[in-house]
């Protein structure tokens, strides 16, 4: 049977916005950020005016040091975005609970199953994750966003915020859940940290954006120092890197298809030296 | 009855259905055979994801079919409802089993019967007339078999009493015979368990303690023969000889005599009431071998040990032996002179006494008279002997040595006296060797001249006193070095030693019982005419007769006896022909006194320091008296540096006396050559004391620095002086030190002598007596540069030390070794410099570091499982799934009841179809009619009409 006359208000379906809480507490902290600026600003501004007036101050307070100008450019820099791409995350029941497949510990219920145990590597994404989030560029905000996309097509977000566990145990313990819950809270906060997200992942990129992937097949191996610097400042990176054991990304989305080492790299290692470029790029330590 | 069967109709329909219902899996095909044109009921529900492992059972649904189901359920029961909603009677069925469709046609019938016959049992039904075929069928039925078959058995019962009764006697044989069968073989107890009687049982009861009974005696037995042979056994072993030799004679007999009494015991064994004894016997065994145990660890019963004296006791004893000696000295006095006999017995006595004292822990086959002295160290040797432990051993073997030495060429009468040299002897040493060890790093003024100086007195005095023995440790401290005033007591053990000997020979005319002295002229008196060991015994006595362990006023004695012996220490330094020997004595037991009243001794300190210091500033008002410290407040310095902690931070004595040297340091005018050795005496003594906690001390930097200085020839002066020595107030001393003539060889400086010497005696000017200053001033930087090395500000502190250290040593009229040393130390200087420069970091603003994005931690559970509620709060988790479970109740409700209208909305517009069809039926015909009629009005009645007519 079907609904004769449509149900007042708008359903939920139509607005899927899952940044929702998120974007309005990035509008609260820019709207602070330009309070807190402002006056800086003014600051500034009166320095130039009565720049005697200033120096005095400064030589009240400390004798022979000099003035360095405040660093202004900070929060303009877009940011850069990692998408993992077929990451081995897969739940099973193995015998009365639900676990996270890994090669290690369920190689015996992978084989008769008939599956490749050698493809099960979570610890793959786990490194990936933890190289990017302990990255000095996450640490100083640089990273908007990770996504995660698995072997069998489950999409999802990870907060840069999100510390992720260290553990093996733990991380598995975390993905468990979020691939049956389909989202973790963070502790003490109703904030979602991770979730899971329709496909496809373009629609969450920024619309400026390049997206670089990644692969030791491709043929164009560059600096990442130098390619970063030829790219203009005012666009996002997003950095598309494979986190399994073989074969290569298939993604349509991307712009570029690169490789940055003759050797072939781990996706942590990788993820590090684009880390390291980006925040050479940047100029920050 | 049309309506009757049509119900029975649709239940026929539903009995199929259900039994569809009740196996999906094995109908499903028959359903698909019967209703094969509904193409959706073949549609199969698929899952989004496939997860391993999980298994499909129940996952899977036909859609189609289910809603198919629906439809039929619906049409059975809520069309009924829809279709009986008019109706004001209702035609039930309440045959029995009708509405159960899982019953078969045969049950149903059953039952019905069944409940005929109950019916007709009843008591009502009683008087009810039965008709004939009713009761034939009731009866004839299979439900009776049974009871035809118990009224046949009830009926035999009652034909006679007899057959009962053989009856019985024959189930009496037949008991008799399975009890036998039963007691023969136990095995077919299990097959018939069911036929057992009571007799049975009782008799099986019986047979069992039958059996337990036999099965106890033969235990018992063969725990006799065990015994027996254990008893023999036992009597073999005792006379054989193994035994004997392992055990004592005594207990051997009493375990023979044991034996012997067991024996004829064993022998009538057959007799109850001698087993019994037997057994006693065999009780009281163990009683006497206890007894015998006993008796051997009593004899090895250890004894008390005597407890540890204390010290009051022990300055009691001393006290005695003191009066004791002095009544001897009192008869000797009077003539007796040939006492040795009874000193001789004095001496065990006063040995054993010794022996006594010794501590609790003594193994006490302490015979040799070397132990003692070891034992009856005073407390500054244990605060030393932690020091130098390692020192100790050797110097217990010198001392043994020594009094061995002693023993065999020293007399009866000196061996009392001996002792107490001996007790002191070690403690000296280990006290001078503490000194050696202090002043290792010190500069000395005067060297080796004075050591040779006290060495040569020394042995005057030892040949004096008629032994020709060299001291052992005198070639170590003329090794070493012999200071003058800081290693004051460094000969004292000599000369002790030797004061013991003089005591011998010329000292019995000394009182062994000593009032306190309570003025400086009294304790003149007492010393008057006495040499330095008397004096020395003399304090010692003195100590001795009024120790504070002994009476309460006797503090007071010694507290004046302090100040006064302090007095005199004083005085002494500052005769003209200094007795440097006595002071040097006279340290131990001011040192000593002042542990025993600590507090009185920092008075007296202060207070001296307060006099010295107006008398100082006094001094230094007036240009034409010195200001620099006399050779008194020196040696007082000296004492008290050694008599308190000087690492304290802050200390009632030490800081005042610091603040004061210091002060002589900065304040006293350099005029003279003896200002200058009395300066740089003075340096070292801060050295000294500062030593230990390396405490910046910026005076007796900056006084050597003028003094190298001094040494350089004044062409350039403080140019690259830094900013230490800006704040520091530079003085200009002239020339002093500026080595004119060629100088070869550094002597070294007496510094007593040189206090003796007048202002303005030619030594002062003589380039020798720079040379030595100057050597000695270099070794006392080289002291401040160790304590400083740590210092961060060392560079600014030396740097301009080193470059007037390289000034200096350009001079060539210096000794080379001077200037090598000279060199040696400013490249000292410069290495660690450099090393502090490297580390030295130019001044930095404090970076503000850049504040990380602030980390979340992710919330999840351990073993996470699907569905489960991880709410703490249990009460909320409840409700919350009772919530959910009613929301989704009502979700299926509306559900339902939509699918329902649904239902009932097609069932209505059929029926409103049907209504329509029929209508337009009637219509049709009715018009059909009408035309007819019509065509026949028209036509004349002909065709059809004419026969319906008919």
């Amino acid at each position: 049977m079907v609904r004769r006359y449509p149900v007042k208000g708008k359903k939920r379906k139509h607005r899927e916005r899952y940044d929702e809480d998120a974007e309005e507490e990035q509008e609260q902290e820019k709207q602070m950020k330009v309070e807190a600026d402002e006056p800086r600003e003014t600051e500034v501004d009166d320095g130039q005016e009565q720049p005697e007036e200033a120096e005095e101050k400064v030589a009240d307070v400390l004798q022979g040091l000099p003035v360095v100008p405040m660093e202004t450019k900070r929060d303009m820099s877009p940011g850069i975005v990692f998408v993992l791409e077929k990451a081995s995350l897969e739940v099973a029941k193995v015998g009365k609970s639900y676990q996270l497949l890994n090669s290690d510990d369920h190689a015996n219920f992978l084989k008769r199953n008939g599956r490749n145990p050698a493809e099960y590597r979570p610890d793959i994404i786990h490194q990936a994750l933890l190289s990017i989030l302990d990255s000095p560029l996450n640490k100083a905000g640089k990273v908007r966003a990770v996504y995660v996309k698995t072997e069998r097509g489950v999409l999802f977000e990870v907060k840069p915020h999100v510390r992720i566990p260290r553990t093996y145990k733990r991380f598995s313990g975390i993905m468990l859940q979020l691939l049956q819950k389909l989202s973790i809270n963070a502790a003490g906060k109703r904030e979602k940290l991770l979730r899971v997200i329709k496909n496809p992942v373009t629609q969450y990129l920024p619309i400026n954006s390049k997206r670089i992937g990644f692969s030791h097949s491709s043929m164009k191996v560059v600096e990442m120092q130098d390619y970063v610097a030829s790219i203009s400042d005012d666009t996002t990176l997003v950095f598309v890197v494979g986190a399994m054991a073989h074969g290569k990304i298939e993604t349509d989305y991307t712009d570029d298809f690169i490789s940055i080492s003759n050797y072939p790299l781990s996706a942590a290692c990788c993820i590090n030296i684009v880390c390291d470029a980006v925040r050479r790029h940047l100029r920050f330590i | 009855m049309a309506k009757k069967s049509a119900v029975n109709d649709s239940t026929k329909k539903k009995k199929t259905k259900k039994k569809s219902r009740a196996q999906p899996g094995a109908v499903a095909m028959k359903v698909k055979a019967m209703k094969p044109n509904n193409p959706f009921e073949t549609i199969w529900s698929h899952r989004k994801f496939d997860i391993l492992g999980k298994k499909r059972k129940g996952e899977e649904r036909r859609i189609g079919l289910s809603r198919s189901r629906a439809i039929e359920k619906r049409k059975k029961t809520l069309l009924k409802e829809y279709e009986q909603r008019g109706k004001s009677s209702v035609f039930l069925d309440k045959r029995i089993g009708e509405d159960n469709e899982e019953i078969g046609e045969f049950q149903k019938a059953l039952l019905r019967s069944q409940r005929e016959y109950k019916l007709k049992q009843s008591k009502k039904s009683k008087y009810n007339l039965s008709d004939g075929e009713e009761d034939d069928l009731g009866f004839g039925g299979s439900f009776l078999g049974n009871d035809d078959f118990e009224e046949d058995m009830l009926s035999e019962d009652d034909g006679g009493a007899e057959t009962t009764k053989r009856n019985s006697h024959d189930l009496e044989q037949l008991d008799a015979y399975n009890i036998r069968n039963s007691v023969e073989t136990n095995v077919d107890e299990g097959e018939d368990n069911k036929r057992k009687s009571k007799k049975e049982v009782m008799e099986e009861i019986i047979f069992k303690s039958k059996l337990f009974k036999a099965e106890k005696v033969k235990d018992k037995e063969e725990n006799k023969q065990l015994m027996e042979e254990l008893d023999k056994n036992f009597t073999s072993l005792v006379q054989s000889e193994a035994l004997m030799s392992l055990t004592e004679p005594g207990k051997m007999s009493a375990l023979k005599a044991l034996v012997n009494k067991g024996i004829p015991s064993t022998a009538s064994k057959e007799s109850f009431a001698m087993q019994k004894v037997d057994t006693l016997v065999q009780q009281e065994k163990p009683d006497s071998y206890d007894k015998l145990v006993k008796e051997m660890s009593l004899d090895m019963r250890a004894r008390p040990s005597d407890r540890t004296k204390t010290p009051e006791e022990i300055a009691q004893e001393e006290r005695e032996r003191l009066e004791q000696l002095e009544e001897e000295r009192q008869k000797r006095m009077l003539g007796n002179d040939d006492d040795s006999d009874e000193d001789g017995e004095d001496i065990p006595g006063s040995s054993s006494q010794k022996v006594r004292s010794i501590s609790g822990d003594d193994l006490g086959d302490s015979f040799s008279l070397e132990e003692q002295p070891s034992k009856k160290k005073g407390w500054v040797d244990e605060i030393l002997a932690r020091k130098d432990e390692d020192d100790n051993d050797s110097d217990d073997e010198d001392s043994s040595e020594e009094s061995d030495h002693a023993e065999s060429d020293g007399d009866e009468e000196e061996s009392d006296e001996d002792e107490i040299g001996h007790t002191k002897e070690p403690n000296l040493k280990d006290w001078e060797q503490s000194e050696d060890e202090l002043d290792l790093d010190i500069d000395d003024e005067e060297d080796d001249e004075e050591a040779e100086d006290v060495d040569e007195e020394k042995n005057d005095e030892v040949s004096d006193g008629g032994t020709s023995k060299k001291d052992p440790t005198s070639g170590k401290s003329k090794g070493r070095d012999v200071d003058g005033a800081k290693n004051k007591v460094t000969n004292s053990s000599v000369g002790v030693k030797m004061d013991d000997k003089q005591v011998c020979n010329q000292g019995k005319s000394l009182p062994c019982l000593i009032e306190a002295p309570k003025t400086l002229e009294e304790l003149n008196k007492l010393f008057e005419g006495h040499s330095n060991s008397e004096v020395m015994i003399l304090i010692n006595r003195v100590r001795a007769s009024n120790a504070i362990a002994l009476a309460a006023e006797n503090r007071k004695k010694i507290q004046v006896f302090y100040g006064v012996l302090l007095q005199y220490f004083a005085v002494l330094a500052n005769t003209k022909p200094l007795n440097f020997e006595l002071v040097n004595m006279l340290v131990k037991p001011l040192v000593e006194m002042s542990m025993e009243i600590p507090y009185f001794a920092a008075i007296c300190a202060r207070q001296r320091i307060l006099r010295t210091r107006t008398q100082f500033c006094e001094a230094i008002k007036s240009s034409e008296i010195s200001s620099w410290p006399s050779l008194k407040t020196l040696f007082l310095l000296r004492l008290w540096s050694m008599i308190f902690p000087c690492s304290d931070f802050r200390h009632a004595v030490m800081t005042p006396a610091i603040l004061l040297m210091c002060e002589y340091l900065m304040r006293s005018p350099v005029v003279s050559g003896r200002d200058i050795a009395v300066g740089s005496f003075l340096c070292s003594m801060v050295l000294l004391v500062i030593k230990q906690s390396r405490r910046f001390c910026p005076e007796a930097v900056m006084f050597l620095r003028s003094l190298l200085l001094s040494a350089t020839d004044l062409k350039v002066q403080s140019n690259n002086a830094s900013l230490f020595y800006q704040l520091m107030e530079e003085r200009t001393l002239g020339p002093l030190l500026c080595v004119t003539g060629i100088v070869n060889e550094i002597t070294p400086l007496n510094f007593l002598k040189l206090m003796g010497m007048s202002e303005d005696s030619v030594y002062f000017k003589s380039d020798n007596f720079r040379v030595s200053i100057l050597a000695n001033v270099l070794e006392t930087i080289r002291g401040f540069l160790d304590i400083y090395g740590e210092l961060s500000s060392y560079p600014e502190v030396f740097l301009p030390i080193s470059a007037t250290l390289l000034e200096v040593a350009e001079n060539e009229k210096l000794p080379d070794e001077l200037r090598k040393s000279l060199k040696d130390t400013a490249e000292i200087i410069k290495k660690k410099c450099d090393e502090y420069m490297l580390l030295r970091k130019p001044l930095q603003m404090r970076k503000q570091k850049p504040v990380p994005i602030k980390l979340v931690n992710p919330k999840y559970e351990e073993n996470f499982v699907k569905g489960r509620d991880y709410d703490p709060d249990k009460e909320r988790a409840e409700s919350r799934k009772l919530k959910k479970l009613i929301k989704s109740e009502a979700k299926g409700a509306i559900r339902e009841l939509r699918k329902d209208n649904y239902f009932l909305l097609g069932v209505k517009e059929k029926e409103q179809a049907l209504l329509a069809q029929e209508r337009a039926e009637k219509y049709g015909k009715a018009r059909a009619f009408l035309q007819e009629q019509e065509h026949a009005f028209k036509s004349g009645q002909l065709g059809k009409g004419r026969k319906r007519r008919r």
